[in-house]
């Protein structure tokens, strides 16, 4: 017994000791040069040839470069390539890439890279594979020259080199990218401790400009509550926000918020096989329903921007489609009486459990469906389920999601071809002549004319609800800046600094 | 004894290869194609099927169960598709930390739950009763998730003698690992101590009742004697099986504690391979975890057989 206490007695005093311990603080006069930022999902993996998930690009942006990138304004910018060409008739680009640039490796960079990396993103195993079959010839002209010709025209095809899954990889590390990725990028990886962190360290040799930062560590800490706590005690630099969160960080002297509307869509698709939602009418009735400010306070705490069609306002070809069905749940009952189902009917409406502003959203709907007699049955699945039954089998009445991402239009919009084969498309077909048209017209002007009267018939014919664009939103300490939102699901740091 | 060791590891082996058969199954049928679930919402149905070839989902499963069994018996689970990396490997990391937790929350529930329950029960119906008797109460009421958000704001943000969130590994800084686990142990605690106070309170209400009880006193011996030696040593039993399985349900992993205080465990490893369909994973897991579950129930089983006496004579004059 005596013993026992003993050892009580001497843990409480360590804990008390180390509790009354004072952090040492350094005295720093230098300007600080290492980031850490907290993150809510694991990469799967970090090979960008071998994922669709969002969280890998994130990541993987920093560790491999691309032909060329994308600024925060939609704009094109050189990446691995100086300058590119494309052929009169749009068929053809060749890029010529910079002379300076090496692997993480060691090895310089030379176009038979290029050629590597473009097959095996090719490649059966590439979950991108699709988006690059119109690319069919790929040849070299000299180390630092490198043409692309695809079979039918595509006016976005330079889009398509700019999306972080179309990385340059070296193909003697092949095998091992998924936890040892070798790339060219501003940074290489120094740790991945699955569930714990990832550290990114400066690279030395790294062609662009002067990086600021020397080290840069990602904490991954799922729960929303104790990232906050993190932020709020100094941790973590940069945290990703949920709307809930702003007020207890905006007006703070001390942090900055980061708020811009993701390049992404939240819409309810409707299944227009289901014997109700084929109907025209019926889908308007809905549509005129909804309160889509109720829906945005409800799922993004009021940070989202209402949407009509198909594309999201940061969009070069967006049009504003709101006013063409409003909300007027009156009329909605009178159009649905027109319909034939005055008494109302009962569909299903799935929804994806991992998305919470999905599921907040869907809810929200529901109750003001119930207003005009549409008696919504709520299921929550797993994302797995949803891919399987939703989006694969097409085994559904409704639900709400959203889409994202795409920096051209066109892949934004051809799930509604009628020949898509996707879980929502336009069967009647209205849109499939003008999306051939868009995607072979060279004048810009023109191709927005043809995405604006797309967007409005889908406004009309309403093969899905579109809801909102939701923000992408981060809190950042006072001194944190260069950091930005692009319009695909991108961090970069390598213009990240610390102000004095 | 031998034979009796030997005959509860036996049907331990039965009890985990019907484990094996039955993950194996049910994992593969749950809705879900990990194919899918890879290639997200940009696949055509034609790279679905490609991919499920690929990854040899499309074998039939008795020919993909014997794969899996022959290599889990080399110790091979496999590669995990999330990570990349061995899921043998990713199990030994994560061990050390929901270990650590576990061991250092049952100490202290046995700690407060055997002062607590034993006083409660010797002083029925006094203030400690009715204090251990509330303790029991909030234990099981109050849910983790909201305790473990308040130490952290508290603690973690107000006097900031502990981290918000994160592991610290024991080699790298022994104070700080301490302190990172501290308070989820503390919170995990709470939630186990309210169910042991109340079985060592009525285990030990039991204990006083027997008659061997007013032998002891009749023989004069010192209180202390009595209630240590006597009576707790007969309530030992009931309290010792409810600590093992309350520490194998730790050690399986505590996704909410977990969660919140961001501890890379296996809970979160669960959860993990769960959202990602990481099945290949997933399946090492709850074998993994199936397996310490039985080992552990198996070292209480033969410990209570040597602390309760009666159980012991049972047992050999079954020999």
């Amino acid at each position: 017994m005596k013993k026992l206490k003993k050892i009580i007695i001497l843990f409480i005093v360590t804990i008390l000791i180390s509790a009354c311990q004072q952090e040492d603080t350094p005295i720093a006069t230098d300007i600080k040069t290492d980031l850490t930022m907290g993150y809510t999902t694991e990469p799967e993996g970090l090979d960008p040839h071998r994922t669709a998930a969002a969280s890998t690009f994130a990541v993987t942006n920093n560790i491999y470069d691309t032909l060329v990138g994308v600024k925060s304004n939609w704009e094109i910018e050189p990446r691995l390539a100086e300058e590119w060409v494309i052929s009169d008739d749009g068929m053809e680009i060749t890029f010529s890439l910079r002379d300076d640039v090496y692997f993480h490796n060691g090895r310089k960079m030379v176009s038979k890279d290029v050629e590597y990396s473009f097959n095996r993103l090719k490649d059966a195993e590439s979950p991108r594979a699709r988006d690059y079959e119109n690319i069919v010839k790929i040849e070299i002209l000299n180390d630092y020259e490198i043409k692309f010709t695809t079979a039918n025209l595509d006016v976005d095809l330079l889009q398509s080199f700019a999306y972080p899954w179309a990385a340059v990889v070296p193909e003697e590390a092949e095998s091992n990218l998924k936890t040892q990725p070798v790339g060219t990028g501003a940074f290489t990886l120094k740790e991945w401790l699955p569930q714990q962190h990832l550290i990114l360290e400066k690279n030395e040799n790294y062609y662009g400009n002067e990086i600021n930062l020397t080290t840069v560590k990602l904490i991954l800490i799922p729960d929303a509550t104790s990232m906050m706590a993190g932020f709020q005690v100094g941790d973590l630099d940069i945290i990703p926000l949920t709307g809930d969160q702003v007020t207890m960080v905006e007006g703070n002297e001390n942090y900055q918020v980061l708020s811009e509307p993701m390049n992404a869509v939240q819409i309810m698709s409707l299944n227009t096989n289901n014997q109700y939602l084929s109907n025209e009418k019926v889908r308007q009735a809905m549509a005129m329903a909804i309160n889509k400010d109720e829906v945005i306070e409800a799922s993004m705490f009021g940070y989202g921007a209402k949407i009509g069609s198909h594309l999201p306002p940061t969009s070069p070809d967006y049009y504003d489609a709101n006013n063409i069905i409003e909300y007027n749940p009156d009329k909605a009952k009178e159009l649905l009486e027109e319909a034939g189902y005055k008494d109302g009917f009962t569909i299903d409406m799935s929804l994806p459990k991992n998305y919470q502003l999905h599921v907040d959203a869907g809810q929200v709907i529901a109750d003001q469906l119930s207003r005009i007699g549409i008696d919504v049955n709520i299921q929550i699945v797993e994302w797995g389920t949803w891919l399987s039954e939703v989006y694969g089998a097409k085994n559904f009445d409704s639900t709400v999601v959203g889409h994202t991402g795409r920096l051209d239009s066109y892949a934004f919009l051809s799930r509604y071809r009628s020949d898509s084969q996707d879980y929502i498309s336009l069967t009647s077909g209205e849109i499939d002549q003008l999306l051939e048209n868009a995607i072979k017209e060279l004048d810009e002007n023109k191709r927005k004319e043809i995405y604006k009267e797309i967007q409005i018939i889908l406004a009309n014919k309403l093969p899905a609800i579109y809801l909102q664009t939701p923000h992408t939103m981060f809190a950042l300490q006072k001194d944190v800046g260069g950091m930005e939102i692009f319009p695909i699901d991108i961090y970069d740091f390598k213009e990240v600094y610390f102000i004095e | 004894m031998l034979t009796y060791v030997l005959s509860r590891i036996k049907s331990s082996i039965v009890v985990l290869f019907v484990v094996s058969v039955i993950t194996f199954f049910v994992l593969m049928i749950i809705p879900g194609n990990p194919a899918q679930l890879i290639l997200g919402t940009d696949a055509t149905a034609e790279m679905v099927a490609d991919l499920t070839e690929s990854m040899g989902l499309n074998k039939p499963l008795y020919q993909q169960y014997l794969g899996w069994l022959l290599d889990l018996l080399k110790l091979d689970m496999g590669t995990s598709y999330v990570y990349g990396e061995e899921v043998t490997r990713l199990i030994i990391r994560s061990i050390p930390v929901t270990i650590s937790i576990s061991i250092f929350a049952m100490a202290i529930a046995v700690f407060i739950a055997f002062i607590f329950g034993t006083i409660a029960a010797i002083k029925k119906n006094s203030i400690i009763d009715y204090f251990s008797r509330s303790i029991m109460q909030l234990g099981v009421a109050i849910p983790s998730f909201w305790i473990g958000m308040v130490f952290i704001v508290y603690f973690g943000m107000k006097l900031r003698i502990f981290p918000v969130s994160g592991y610290v590994p024991i080699n790298e800084n022994f104070l700080n690992s301490l302190k990172s686990i501290i308070l989820p142990s503390v919170v995990l605690a709470i939630g186990e101590l309210g169910t042991l106070l109340r079985i060592v309170r009525s285990s030990m209400l039991d204990s006083l009742k027997q008659d061997y009880m007013d032998m002891a006193k009749v023989k004069g011996l010192s209180a202390g004697k009595i209630y240590i030696k006597y009576a707790l040593r007969g309530a030992l039993t009931a309290p010792l099986t409810i600590i093992g399985m309350q520490f194998a349900k730790l050690a399986g992993g505590t996704v909410v504690v977990e969660t919140i205080f961001a501890l890379p465990g296996l809970g979160r490893l669960v959860l993990t391979a769960v959202e990602h369909r990481d099945i290949i994973l997933l399946q090492g897991l709850v074998m993994f975890i199936t397996a310490s579950v039985i080992f552990i129930t198996l070292i209480v089983d033969i410990l209570i057989m040597f602390i309760n006496p009666r159980i012991k004579s049972f047992q050999q004059g079954e020999l």
